[in-house]
Parts: C-alpha cells; structure tokens; sequence
C-alpha cells in the first residue's frame, strides 16, 4: 500500500485518494453519531436497525471474506445474544448489562463446539449445515415454550441502565453505533495481523488453499474456528442489545430467513471488505423501508411481499454484474471512466 | 408402547421420507448434472402446490391441472437456469448456491403478492377415504405420496438408464469435458436437469398439498429438509437421496410418535445432523472417488 518513496503520477493521486476517503469516512462519523440530536425518530430507528445489521454483517464478513466460511447461521447466534440476555433478566432476575456478556461468552462457547464440529467440512456443505443448525435452534426455542415463551416470545426484557438524561432510543443508537465502529477497528487490525495473513492464506473463497496453509504449518481449524467464535460473539452482542432495545423478543426473528438476508447484505455490499458490511447493512434496509413506505400504497398486495422480491433481484443482479458488490463500484465506474477516455 | 402407535409412526415415517426423497432427488438431478447445490428445490415444490390448488378452485380436473403446474413450474425451472444460473456457470459453487437464493427469493415474494399468505389445501386425490389398519389411520392422501415417490423413482431409473438423453445427462454430470467432446451440449444438459428438478418438485408439491398443506413461506424448511437428507444418504448417487430421505422422515415420525410433545422437529434433524457428521460422505458414498 505505501509506495511512498516514488512521486510519481499515480502516488500523488493514491495520497489524494486516501485523504479523501479520510474525508469521508470522517464526515461519516459525524453525520452519524450527531443523528439523534437532530433527525426525527423515524430516521433514528432505522439507521438503529442499520446498525445491528452491520453487526450481523460485519461478522459474517470476516468469517466469509477472511477465512472463507460460508455460514448460514448468523441469525442463530443473534437469537441466542437475545434470548439469553433476555433469559437472565426477567427469569433470573440479573441486572442487564452483565446479562449482556454473560449472553456473549455462552454463545462464544456454544460456537466454539458447533464450530469445531462442523468446520472440518469443505465448501458450500458448510452453508447448508450451517442453516440446518439455525433450523434447530428455531425449532427449539419454538417448543421450549415454558422458558422460551415459545411462538410469543418474551415480554417485559428490562431497559439498560444508563447515566445522564438522554432519550432511550438516542441511548441505544449511539451505542450500536459504537459497538459497530468498534467492530471495524476491529476488523481493519485483524486484515493487517498474523492471523489475518494466515486466515488469507487458508482462505477457498479468494485463491487460497486450506492444504497450502497446513503445509505452511498454519492450525487452520484453530484459526476457522476462531473467526466462527468471534463471528458468533458480535452476533450474540448484537441480539442482547436488539432484545433490551424492542424489550420484546419473538422466534421468528430468528429464523434462517434472517441468516440469509445477511448473507446477501454481506454480498450486495462486498464481502472482501468490512465496510462491505455497513453498506450491504444500509443499501438493504432502505430498500426495506422504502418498499415497505411506498409499494403496498401505489402497487397493493400485502407488506413484506415486494421487499422479498427485491432481495433476489439484487441478489442475483449483484452477483451476475457486480461480483465484488457496492463497495467496489466507484472504483469501477473510474475504470470506466478512465477505458472512454 | 402400543403396537399401533409405532405402526403409526412407521406408516407416516415412510409418507414424509417420501415427501423429502422426492426433494433430494430434485437436487440430486441437479447437482449431479451442473454442480449447483439449488436452494430453491423447496420452492418449485411450494410453486407445484400452490398453482394446482388455485387451478382445481378454478374448476380445471385434478390430472389437468397438475399437468399444468408442473408446465408452468417447469417453465420457472428453465428460466432459473437459462437467465440466472447459465450466465454465471463458471462461478464459484458459492456464488451459484447464492443465485439460486435469489431466484428462491423473488419466487417466494411473488407468491406473496399473488396468494397471499394463507395456507391451503386440496382435498385427498379421488377423494381417497383413510384407512384403517390395526389400530392405525392412514390418511387418504398418504398412498398416492408414496405411489408419486415409486413412480418418480422408476421413471428416472428409466430415463437414465434407458433413453438416449438420460444417458446424455448421465455422460455430462459423469465427464463434462468428454461429453462435450462428443457433442453433448453441456447447457442444453443443464437446463434439461433444471426443468426435471423443477417438475419432479411441481408433482411433490401437488401431492402432498392434501396431507401438509401449502403457503408461500414452507419452501425455505421443505430445502432444508432436502438438503439434509441428501447430505445423509450421499448426494452423489440416487440410492442415496432417497435412503436419506426416508431416514428423515422415519427419524421424525419415530420422534414426534414416541418423544415429549413439541420438540420432534428439532430431534429428528438433530439426528440426521450427527449421522451426517459422522459419515460425512454419505451413507452411501459415490461409486468413484468423487472429489469436490
């Protein structure tokens, strides 16, 4: 990256490149952790779910788009963040905050043993196994009805506890916002550490080789494991928050649908990156919100029919046309650009 | 334990392996032809259900209007493959899988905006009455299920091993290079295994609309369910498939008949979970050694 000791053309315009992403990823920031002093309430709920999404997202990102896992299970591991957090609070009687990493090793244990066992298998079985295991988890928490709540969910998960005079739902957003920035720092130093170079090396999806990596003497399953555990914990995070925030939890939020959406947010933004992530996370939600808004007034039919209509379209579009998503657009409308010239 | 509770869980064991046979084989013809793991079995067969119902509300005779679904379903199956799966063909197994998400996708939004989301149903075929058999009910519904599945299986036997185009199916999934060689076209063979799967899943899902019901979110667990039981048996061989699928449905009567109310669903694909990890190359594994 740093070819800083030629001043050539190209340098000069990388440096002009990098100060202007600085640019943007730092006005970014303000817009977004400014928002709920000055957007309605509606924007804020929905740059909220925005939020957990890429939480979702930004796990599933380094799991495919580093170890080159492809998991269908993200939605599990939510479900548990949630339902554990929500478990130790109204059954047990636990204040929420330590529910919430108390939820997060429990799922990071759970994760490691699901992971261990089925990551030595190969290629796309994993996604399947992957979304079968969500389906039980489903199935579970659907006839765990005297702990669960079963199909009804559970009610009256307590708020968080926090200082100041803050509005409830600012509270939440600026928190998973927070919880979402971290991930990316996160992320951005696993890209650039060992594992991060021995998870490129094992990984199918983008020319590596599991067998080169043995040969190099990398532990890969130590290292698929550990990103499904820590792909597992942002989830588990995310669905504790997700539960003290709505205060009100059903299964099927839960269910592999969810998984898959992620899935395709992660595509539609471009899984090679974690900012991937944020944008697949956001590009989807206001398709969401605006068909949601929009469709069943001027077409008719039912909610939630044309969004699902969508997700496939710019599924397939993505994939047919975009191959490395959102993220990779400007770069490739520059080529263009620069091809006519 | 009652004789006839088990003879009941067996009878309606072998009806829902038929159920999921039927599944895998549809991912069966397709992986084994194209190599795409096709995520949206489960909803031709919902689509095979749904059309048939609206078509026998709209008076259309019980034979004409699966015939016809299974023509429309068929169409579907063939666009699947001609416009979304043909252009990306050199893809990643992943990126391929994912396509078929997308087509599943739009499919199950459609139906939505079509139907609805109310569930449906057909009335037993030729009004077939249940039977009762030693203290058990076999529902009317259950002998043409089964019936479907042992047709279906014959009819492929056949076609693979006897006609000139099964046979052709058989070269391409077996050796693309070599059958290309000698003039086999391996996109005509890939769409001719996308409209099979699709209308094996049309003639599914009309038969077994009286015993499940239909709506338009039951495609996503009914791939799922495929999935597991052809990952079980061993996606590379039809024996397989359907040896998974009746261990499926087996599994899961056995436990919704002898197990604490409630929780049959999860422990019947818990099983088939740990039986698949513990022979992950399938009960029966392929004849070669067949290396994805």
């Amino acid at each position: 990256m740093a070819a800083v000791e030629v001043t050539d053309g190209i340098t000069v315009e990388a440096g002009r490149a990098r100060t202007r992403r600085r640019v943007l990823v730092g006005v970014g920031l303000a817009v977004v952790f400014t928002l709920p002093f000055w957007a309605g309430a509606y924007p804020v709920s929905i740059a909220t779910m925005i939020g957990f999404h890429s939480i979702l997202a930004l796990g599933l990102v380094l799991l495919t788009g580093l170890a080159g896992q492809v998991s269908l299970g993200q939605a599990m591991f939510y479900g548990m963040g949630a339902y554990i957090s929500a478990l130790l609070t109204v059954r047990v009687g636990l204040p929420s905050w330590p529910s919430i990493f108390l939820a997060a090793a429990a799922t990071g244990i759970i994760a490691a043993g699901v992971g261990f066992v089925i990551l030595r298998l190969r290629g796309i079985i994993v996604a399947g196994v992957t979304l079968t295991v969500n389906l039980i988890f489903y199935y579970l928490i659907m006839s765990m009805g005297s702990v669960t709540g079963g199909a009804t969910g559970m009610i009256g998960i307590p708020r968080l506890v926090y200082p100041g005079n803050l509005p409830y739902t600012a509270f939440i957003f600026l928190l998973v916002w927070l919880v979402v920035l971290a991930l990316l720092v996160f992320s951005r130093n696993v890209v650039n550490s060992r594992s991060g170079r021995a998870l490129r090396v094992l990984n199918v999806l983008s020319g590596g080789s599991e067998d080169t990596a043995q040969v190099l003497g990398i532990n890969t399953m130590k290292y698929k494991v550990s990103a499904f555990v820590v792909a597992a914990v942002f989830a588990s995070i995310g669905g504790s928050l997700y539960a003290h925030y709505t205060r009100v939890i059903e299964p099927s939020t839960f269910h592999v649908q969810l998984s898959v959406i992620v899935a395709i947010m992660v595509i539609v933004g471009g899984v090679t990156t974690p900012w991937g992530a944020v944008i697949g996370a956001t590009v989807m939600i206001c398709i969401t919100e605006i068909l949601r808004a929009v469709a069943p007034i001027v077409l008719g039919g039912p909610t939630g029919a044309y969004e699902l209509v969508a997700y496939g379209v710019v599924l397939v579009a993505t994939l047919l046309f975009l191959p490395e998503g959102v993220y990779s657009l400007p770069k490739r409308l520059k080529r263009r650009r620069r091809a006519s010239r | 334990m009652e004789f006839s509770t088990v003879l009941q869980s067996l009878l309606s064991g072998l009806t829902l392996g038929c159920i999921y046979a039927a599944l895998g084989l549809g991912l069966y013809v397709v992986y084994g032809v194209t190599r795409v793991l096709n995520l949206a079995q489960g909803e031709f067969v919902m689509l095979g259900g749904m059309i048939t119902v609206s078509l026998s509300a709209f008076g259309v005779p019980l034979f004409p209007a699966i015939l016809l679904a299974v023509a429309i379903v068929s169409l579907t199956g063939a666009i699947l493959y001609r416009f979304i799966i043909f252009p990306a063909r050199h893809a990643s197994g992943s990126t391929l899988a994912f396509l078929t998400v997308g087509f599943a996708f739009a499919v199950k939004g459609l139906t939505l905006l079509v139907w609805g989301w109310e569930y449906r149903t057909l009335t037993s075929f030729l009004g077939s009455p249940s039977i009762h058999l030693w203290g058990a009910t076999i529902f009317g519904q259950a002998p043409w299920v089964v019936g479907m599945t042992i047709l279906m299986v014959a009819g492929l036997y056949y076609f693979f091993g006897r006609t000139m185009l099964g046979r052709a199916l058989r070269a391409c999934a077996d050796e693309p290079l070599g059958a290309k060689t000698i003039g086999i076209s391996p996109a005509r063979m890939g769409l001719l295994a996308f409209v099979i799967a699709a209308a094996l899943g049309a003639v599914a899902g009309a038969t077994i609309t009286p015993l499940t019901m239909t709506a338009y979110n039951v495609g996503i667990p009914l791939t799922i369910k495929g999935l597991l039981a052809a990952f079980v048996g061993g996606m590379h061989r039809a024996e397989g498939v359907i040896l998974g699928g009746l261990l499926l449905g087996l599994t899961e009567a056995l436990s919704a008949g002898l197990m604490p109310s409630g929780y049959h669903d999860a422990i019947a694909l818990s099983i088939l979970l740990v039986v698949f990890l513990a022979r992950p190359r399938g009960l029966l594994p392929a004849h070669a050694n067949i290396e994805d």
